[in-house]
């Protein structure tokens, strides 16, 4: 799997990015004075390219992370989803958005106790509109993806602390998101289900899921095709932005965005069909 | 989310912390049963004092002794001697007039029966007394006109009289009892009316009045005349008769005023169902309040959910929830509570209900409309108190709210 994330071909990028910033700034109020997480940040990631973003804590990755997964807003600049302008967007166009689209992961993991694995995973369904019957189907199709099909009808607090995450990647998965937004997925984990978790995400990520990763874990940023570095908000790209054509065909994560709406997705043109699904959206 | 949706996550929620819901949910409780039981209670008293009313006589009017005047001083009503049996005979030949029964009363009445005994008070009065009074006879007769004409020593009691000698009514009819010391054959005994209150109905001892105006009294003064009307449309009318006759006969000057008062039963009725009505809606004022305090537990305990389940609001945001997915949730958390306290507070009131209701010996019994009340207040309750938890909840900031610790 590390084959395919390889070096990028030459040349300029054949599909629109799935993710463009453009000289993002983001200001936090401090009383009278103002700090800013980001200044003037410019990137583009592509469907299907595995990207992690390193950096001191404190350098504005945590910000940068809320602004991609649309949690945030920027303060100056332009943030550019699957093609589209999300300055455009209001907040319930970015809920649905962030259910269609995104799949989070979190660093404490942020399941709900008191619901069951199968719960947990099935809860953006419930969001989406999606039937119990179908949610449920799908919630399990998931569990089982991640190897915990055995444990779909635990309390979070039963499970262990990896298992935990795998139920995070479950959810973040169950509606074929286009992009899976990682932040420090294993900084809670000891090295066992650390290795457990990445190696899961290294091979989802193989299968053609866009994976950005946040992390202070050095084995994720290696096998990273492309490293982001945040520093006092300005960001150092050591790569340059990468294409991958042959994921960006047909990347089986990103194609299921629209599964459930449409037999026949057409994964050349994200943006297009991002937009179509916020139509649908609206209506639910 | 659909609002079923939103059910299925308000009930799982509520299961995890059981003792929080069931403590959350008793103010609620407490609140609606106490409605339900108070209003059952207070048209129970209503309806019990209705009846009581209505059975003191059919279309009546009370003629009363009025105060006498000593010195300036009006004594209380029937102390002075103004009422003759002469009085209600006149009375009886106003058209309008369907039956006058003549009352003269005996306060204290000590009734023996071999070795038993019983104070109650005693009506020397007429056949009339019956239809005027709206008594009815269980066991032997009434006092007959023939007794009353020749001043026999008949008696009939009531219920309750015969109950305190330890006599069935049967046993009773028949046998001679002394009365204040003076034999007296007991011809009947009355059905019971069912009375509560102040003066009870059944606990009473008719006799012949020229029999007790002979063996006690005395002379020929009454205490009240009872008067049944024809039509009870004309009553205004046959009250200002009755007054001009009285004043006529009493040759009251034309500034005096009267010496005697009316009551009719329709003002009986006004008053009491007005006094009844004022007591029902300031017990339903405190069951309200009762409801509302649980109201403010349940806004209490849901700003505090709030407060405990910021990540997870979060974490909801972040997984593609709106901002009115997450009111919704939270406020029909906060209806699922009011409706279960509501539910569970309604069946708590219906046997409350009929506790009170029989500690206090009233026909209580909750009423459709109380319950519809209950629950719509604790409906309205939980929208209220949930509106402002999940107000908040849908507002916070998805950035802040997972970084919340």
């Amino acid at each position: 799997m590390a084959e395919q994330t390889g070096v990028p071909p030459a040349g300029p990028p054949a599909s629109p990015p799935l993710i463009e910033g453009r000289g993002i700034t983001r200001l936090y109020s401090m009383g009278d004075s103002q700090v800013a997480a980001l200044r003037g940040v410019d990137f583009r990631i592509f469907l299907g390219e595995n990207v992690a973003i390193i950096g001191p804590s404190g350098s504005g990755k945590s910000t940068l992370l809320h602004i991609l997964g649309l949690l945030d807003r920027p303060s100056a600049g332009q943030y550019l989803f699957a093609g589209v302008d999300t300055d455009t967007l209001d907040d319930d166009r970015l809920a649905v958005l962030r259910n269609r689209a995104i799949g989070f992961i979190f660093q404490s993991f942020n399941l709900v106790s008191g619901e069951s694995a199968l719960e947990n995973v099935a809860a953006p369904l419930v969001y989406a509109g999606v039937r119990r019957k179908e949610r449920i189907e799908r919630a399990e199709e998931s569990l089982a993806r991640v190897g915990l099909a055995d444990r779909m009808h635990h309390d979070p607090s039963q499970l262990s602390g990896g298992q935990r995450q795998r139920v995070a990647i479950a959810r973040a998965l169950v509606t074929r998101p286009a992009v899976i937004l990682a932040d420090e997925p294993t900084g809670n984990l000891d090295s066992r289900s650390s290795a457990d978790v990445f190696s899961l995400l290294q091979e989802l990520q193989a299968e053609g899921l866009t994976l950005v990763t946040i992390t202070h874990d050095q084995r994720i940023a290696d096998r990273a095709a492309r490293v982001l570095r945040v520093e006092d908000g300005m960001l150092v790209e050591h790569d340059a932005p990468a294409p991958y054509l042959d994921h960006a065909v047909a990347p089986a994560g990103a194609g299921g965005v629209v599964a459930d709406e449409d037999a026949s997705p057409t994964p050349e043109d994200p943006g297009l069909r991002t937009l179509g699904l916020l139509a649908e959206g609206d209506a639910s | 989310m659909s609002y079923v949706e939103a059910l299925r996550l308000a009930l799982r929620r509520l299961r995890t912390n059981p003792l929080r819901t069931a403590l959350t949910t008793l103010g609620v409780v407490i609140g609606v049963a106490s409605l339900v039981a108070l209003i059952g209670v207070g048209e129970g008293t209503q309806t019990a004092i209705t009846n009581q009313i209505a059975g003191l006589g059919t279309n009546l009017l009370s003629v009363n002794a009025g105060g006498s005047v000593v010195g300036g001083i009006r004594g209380a009503a029937g102390s002075a001697s103004t009422l003759t049996v002469d009085d209600a005979t006149a009375i009886a030949a106003l058209p309008g007039v369907t039956a006058v029964a003549p009352e003269m009363s005996v306060a204290n009445a000590v009734v023996v029966d071999g070795r038993t005994n019983t104070t109650t008070s005693m009506t020397g009065t007429t056949p009339a007394e019956a239809t005027v009074r709206n008594y009815q006879v269980q066991t032997g007769t009434f006092i007959s006109d023939l007794a009353v004409e020749k001043g026999l020593r008949v008696a009939v009691l009531g219920p309750t009289t015969v109950a305190s000698l330890n006599r069935t009514p049967e046993a009773i009819v028949g046998q001679t009892v002394t009365i204040n010391g003076i034999p007296f054959t007991v011809v009947g005994v009355t059905q019971p009316k069912g009375g509560a209150g102040f003066t009870n109905p059944d606990d009473a001892v008719f006799a012949p009045i020229s029999a007790v105006q002979s063996r006690f009294t005395g002379a020929s003064t009454l205490r009240t005349i009872g008067v049944s009307l024809t039509d009870p449309a004309q009553l205004a009318y046959v009250e200002s008769e009755i007054q001009s006759l009285l004043r006529y006969r009493h040759q009251l000057a034309s500034s005096a005023s009267d010496d005697f008062t009316m009551v009719s039963q329709d003002q009986l009725l006004s008053v009491a169902s007005t006094t009844t009505a004022t007591i029902r809606n300031f017990l339903i004022g405190i069951a309200a309040i009762a409801l509302v305090v649980g109201g403010i537990g349940i806004a209490n305990t849901m700003l505090v959910s709030v407060r405990e389940r910021v990540r997870e609001i979060g974490t909801r945001k972040a997984i593609g929830a709106r901002r009115r997915d997450i009111g919704r949730q939270f406020l029909v958390e906060a209806v699922i509570v009011t409706l279960g306290g509501a539910v569970v507070g309604v069946l708590l009131g219906i046997v409350v209900t009929g506790a009170v209701g029989s500690a206090v010996n009233v026909p209580a019994s909750p009423t459709l409309a109380g319950i519809a009340l209950a629950f719509g207040s604790a409906l309205l309750v939980g929208v209220v108190a949930g509106y402002w938890p999940a107000r908040q909840a849908s507002r916070l900031d998805p950035v802040e709210a997972l970084r919340y610790e």
